[in-house]
């Protein structure tokens, strides 16, 4: 019985091999892939600029379950780059109104919301369960709360940050590739950050590539390797980054370089 | 063959504009002593202290970290150094 319903639970609906025809046939992927991505749990920390996309396109692509999180609620500034969240949503809670798309968009994707603010006491039971954290804050200490608690707890953690027209992203394995943190050199003021919708709209779709990558175990990852995105001038960038082991966050962790 | 600087966008201004700029040197802090001989307003934008660096920038040569002890890496001629600004948005 257990089987049984394990086996009904990874196993392709005919309904699912016609939502994800075009993603099957790429030879990559195939129906062991779109199974594979089906069984993900993945939760996205911020559903802002960033997070719209990565929730949208997770979703389309057929992620099993996605767990939202953001404390945060809808406002006209907002919506010049948060393209899950339209003018009737104004006032909204983020997480709700990205909710209402994400459903709509794929009904068969398990959407799970937690409209609260991520803190040193909460983060751990706030990704519990998940397979891979992507971080789409906007901020960075809220990033490294997330960096260390995905450290901790063994999670993959998709790194994305955006500023005017420049984008970056990283992804983290923990215990093999080089952290967030590794290139810590001390704290940095906050400020409120210019961005136009394009940017977030690049990265979000980056760590949604990476994400699928990992679950189907295809590619290259982003690992050890900052793509730096110049939308001015149209050019990605990529620089080596290596594990530092003096790293507060991961330098104590056993694995490959 | 000098050292070439690449600028952050946003300190563009601080180097009338220019993206690339050649200094020479035998460490990235030389290098970077260079560079704000020439485009005094970059001290300013890459340094909190003599000595040492915004915690925002971040420095790559060759295309590789220069993460710890920026300044105190070796370069020699022809190399590239790459001064990025550390992203928060989201």
């Amino acid at each position: 019985m257990w089987n049984g319903l394990y086996l009904g639970d990874r196993m392709l609906t005919s309904e699912e091999r016609e939502r994800y025809d075009r993603q099957i046939m790429i030879r990559e992927i195939g129906e062991a892939g779109q199974e594979k991505l089906k069984r993900a749990r993945v939760a996205i920390a911020g559903v802002g600029g960033i997070g719209s996309p990565v929730a949208l396109y997770l979703t389309a692509a057929g992620i099993g379950k996605i767990r939202m999180i953001d404390h945060d609620h809808v406002t006209l500034s907002n919506l010049n780059r948060q393209v899950l969240h339209w003018e009737d949503d104004i006032g909204k809670k983020k997480v709700d109104s990205a909710r209402t798309k994400l459903r709509q968009l794929n009904r068969a994707v398990e959407i799970e919301t937690i409209p609260e603010t991520l803190t040193e006491e909460n983060v751990s039971r706030l990704v519990e369960g998940c397979d891979a954290i992507v971080d789409a804050m906007d901020n960075l200490p809220t990033r490294y709360l997330l960096n260390r608690c995905a450290i901790k707890n063994r999670i993959p953690f998709f790194h994305g940050a955006v500023h005017g027209f420049e984008g970056r992203a990283l992804t983290i394995l923990p215990g093999k590739t080089a952290c967030l943190r590794c290139m810590f050199r001390g704290p940095v003021p906050q400020e409120k950050f210019p961005v136009i919708g394009v940017v977030p709209a690049m990265i979000g779709s980056i760590q949604a590539t990476e994400v699928i990558k990992y679950f189907t175990g295809i590619g290259e990852l982003l690992t050890n390797r900052l793509l730096i995105y110049d939308g001015l001038r149209v050019v990605f960038n990529e620089f080596a980054v290596k594990r530092n082991p003096e790293c507060d966050h991961c330098g104590s962790l056993s694995g490959e370089e | 063959m000098p050292v070439r600087v690449h600028i952050h966008l946003t300190h563009r201004q601080f180097t009338d504009g220019l993206d690339v700029v050649a200094v020479e040197g035998n460490t990235v802090g030389e290098c970077l002593d260079q560079l704000v001989k020439q485009f005094p307003k970059m001290e300013q934008a890459l340094f909190a202290k003599k000595d040492k660096l915004l915690n925002i920038v971040e420095v790559y040569v060759n295309q590789s970290s220069a993460y710890p002890n920026e300044l105190a890496k070796p370069v020699k001629d022809g190399d590239e150094i790459h001064l990025i600004l550390m992203l928060a948005g989201g």
